[in-house]
């Protein structure tokens, strides 16, 4: 973020704010798996576009996240799950996701899914995320912003998604090369290809750049 | 250093030294490890937070301390405070958003705490060792850092004035760093002297707790309420800023121009400058305490004469307690005044920018500025300018030096000119220019380096 983005946003008015659902699940919450609770390693927070937010990420994704470790979050933006609706565009939704990143106990990762990307996106150009995640982005920004604190960055997509104008402008974007799972964004919270996908961020998270 | 020659310095390589875990010296230790730096923190007190934490030994806040700057021009900008906050946070939030803002982002692991550092002094060039003042028993030790940013803050020292008698007075002296507690002031008659925020937040106080506030001004001041147009008065003019200068000054004269008219109708000393030339006193209430009578507005003190003490307008008071609000004077007592551009005996650093010695490109200041709006997204923009040009240094010296170049050039700008209104505000600076040029020296910073 720039000192001139952030001089507007500050005569800009704030987004209303509202009581947002937050899932979480720690390491130490799995009582069955052996979970090996790495205090090092970064929080994760996911979000996507799909109405249900944060439930979303309730079959696998939290439960793997703290399985591999991680203090797993998800968040429901304004008009998702049980987060009431608000007004507001992209902007709020963004604000949504930075505020409940300031609530979790460390610097975290930021994962989006679809829309959801374009939100963790704009999230990212305002909140030094420890990583930035982009799963199947939908609706992003023409420009996004240059994250703050250079974290690194990983696009996933779906393999019948890889050639879309939307993945290629994004890789562009963050001049990254996309990560492809099997199937398409409609895979990645249930079955076989979620599992692969998940377990290729989670290895991504864990090397060193 | 001849008394401490005996024993080696512990070399730390490249690592940057930070002086001071207040506000300032966070944001710089999370700032320099974004850009890769090791750091070490010391902090004199057994805490984080500096002023705004209670447990520091010697912390200026006084009961009910609340932000007079609102929540969303005091945040730090790239973490920003719960948006279910208040618009103006108590200093209790304030501790509570410093200490998140190090745990977050594990800070507390770099500060060693119960460590002053009595004197730093460049070595080998632009390297410098620093000495940590010896607990009782222990040796003192000393360091080597690559580079060093002092974030010691300047509200420790208390400005104290003299007047006649005062000595033989037989009432209680304070100053408004010592109030701590307002049962202090609960059935007394309380004299408090200064206008400035904390003068006017101690009366206030005194108002509703005391048995009678009197309250002593040299001179007039301009008085903001905490809200205008049904916004925090603070954002409402940030965002006038977007205007053109002639309808900004316009617009911003008929949101003050009530309040004007009010401190006249009471009696009040008109403020002798322009509502621009000095930052109003943020608080609404005091208005309304003098029009209720629970405030007893005067002039200056002239004398004390054992428990009485007299105004320059004849009349006189037998106060209780007096609480000398009348400010702070900066101190860095752990740095060669010369290093900081200090000549003679002024108080005051001259520092590139407010913020780089002009003698050692390793050495900068952080928070020596009294920016008249939140202080901590300045500190926030001074230190990722500080970290980036330290950065730079190490990769591209040559860049650096053109960089250092426009530096000097910038520093020339920003100073408010504080003539005449009081000579505590030689920290002043506007804080649009100043904004200004650090976004320039920013801008030149992050450019890619031209081929
Ligand atoms: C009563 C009061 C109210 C204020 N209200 C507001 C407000 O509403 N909004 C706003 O934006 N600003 C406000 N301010 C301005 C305030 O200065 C900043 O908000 C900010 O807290 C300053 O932080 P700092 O880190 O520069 O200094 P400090 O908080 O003073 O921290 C300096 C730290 O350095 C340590 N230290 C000092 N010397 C040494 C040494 N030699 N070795 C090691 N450690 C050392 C000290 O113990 C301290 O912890 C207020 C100030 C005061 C006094
Ligand atoms: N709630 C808050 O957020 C809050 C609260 C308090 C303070 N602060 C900040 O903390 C800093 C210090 O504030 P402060 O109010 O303690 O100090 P200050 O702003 O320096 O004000 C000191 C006051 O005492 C007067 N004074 C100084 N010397 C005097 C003398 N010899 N005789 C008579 N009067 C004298 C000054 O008059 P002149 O104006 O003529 O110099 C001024 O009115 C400021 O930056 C302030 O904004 C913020």
């Amino acid at each position: 973020m720039s000192l001139q983005v952030w001089v507007r946003r500050t005569r800009t008015p704030e987004p209303a704010s509202v009581k947002r659902e937050i899932a979480v699940i720690e390491p130490s919450d799995l009582l069955e798996i052996e979970a090996r609770d790495d205090p090092d390693a970064s929080p994760v927070l996911c979000c996507t576009g799909e109405s249900a937010g944060a439930a979303a990420f309730g079959g696998l994704w939290l439960k793997r996240i703290a399985g591999a470790g991680r203090y797993a979050a998800a968040v429901s933006v304004r008009g998702q799950g049980s987060t009431p609706a608000a007004p507001g565009g992209l902007e709020a939704c963004a604000h949504d996701v930075v505020q409940a990143a300031i609530g979790l106990p460390r610097q975290a990762v930021l994962v989006g899914h679809g829309s959801g990307a374009a939100w963790a996106a704009l999230a990212a150009g305002r909140y030094p995320a420890a990583a930035l995640v982009l799963v199947s982005p939908q609706k992003m920004p023409k420009q996004p912003p240059r994250p703050v604190g250079e974290p690194k960055v990983l696009l996933a997509v779906g393999e019948a998604e890889a050639q879309s104008k939307e993945a290629q402008a994004t890789a562009e974007a963050y001049g990254v090369a996309p990560l492809t799972f099997a199937g398409n964004s409609g895979d990645v919270f249930t079955g076989a290809g979620a599992e692969g996908l998940l377990d290729a961020v989670l290895s991504w998270l864990g090397s060193k750049d | 250093m001849q008394e401490y020659s005996s024993q080696a310095a512990y070399d730390r390589g490249e690592a940057v030294c930070v002086i001071g875990a207040g506000a300032a010296g966070l944001i710089a230790v999370k700032n320099l490890r974004e850009n890769g730096f090791e750091v070490d923190c010391y902090e004199r007190d057994t805490v984080l937070g500096g002023l705004w934490n209670p447990e520091n030994q010697h912390s200026p806040l006084y009961p009910h301390t609340h932000l007079v700057t609102s929540r969303s021009q005091t945040e730090i900008p790239d973490f920003p405070m719960p948006d279910d906050w208040p618009d103006y946070p108590s200093a209790a939030q304030m501790l509570d958003y410093l200490k998140r803002y190090a745990a977050h982002f594990g800070l507390a692991e770099h500060i060693w705490y119960g460590s002053e550092i009595s004197h730093i002094e460049p070595v080998e060039g632009s390297r410098f060792e620093i000495v940590v003042k010896p607990a009782a028993g222990s040796a003192a030790r000393r360091l080597r850092y690559g580079a060093v940013i002092i974030a010691t803050g300047h509200h420790w020292v208390p400005n104290l004035p003299s007047y006649p008698g005062q000595d033989g007075f037989r009432g209680t002296i304070l100053h408004s760093s010592q109030l701590k507690d307002g049962s202090r002031l609960r059935g007394k008659t309380v004299l408090v002297v200064g206008g400035g925020n904390s003068g006017i937040d101690i009366a206030c106080e005194a108002a509703v707790n005391a048995a009678e506030c009197v309250h002593s001004v040299r001179r007039g001041y301009w008085y903001l309420p905490k809200y205008l147009g049904g916004e925090p008065a603070d954002y409402a003019l940030a965002r006038l800023q977007r205007r053109p200068r002639w309808l900004r000054g316009f617009l911003t004269d008929r949101l003050l121009k009530g309040h004007r008219e009010l401190s006249a109708r009471m009696g009040m000393e008109a403020p002798d400058h322009k509502h621009t030339d000095e930052e109003p006193i943020r608080n609404g209430r005091y208005l309304e305490h003098v029009g209720d009578g629970s405030i007893q507005h005067r002039g200056e003190v002239t004398r004390f004469d054992g428990g009485e003490v007299a105004f320059t307008d004849g009349t006189t008071v037998r106060p209780d307690v007096v609480v000398l609000a009348t400010g702070y004077k900066p101190k860095i007592g752990c740095c060669p005044p010369g290093l900081l551009g200090v000549d003679g005996d002024s108080p005051y650093p001259k520092l590139l920018a407010r913020m780089f010695s002009p003698r050692v490109e390793t050495l900068a200041v952080a928070g020596l500025v009294e920016p008249g709006v939140g202080a901590l997204p300045i500190f926030h923009w001074q230190t990722h300018a500080i970290a980036h040009w330290l950065h730079i240094r190490k990769g591209d010296p040559e860049r650096a030096a053109n960089f250092r170049q426009q530096v000097v050039s910038e520093s020339a700008q920003y100073a408010v000119d504080s003539t005449g209104v009081s000579p505590r505000h030689h920290l002043a600076v506007d804080a649009e220019e100043y904004l200004a040029g650090l976004g320039r020296i920013i801008d030149t910073l992050e450019q890619e380096p031209a081929k």
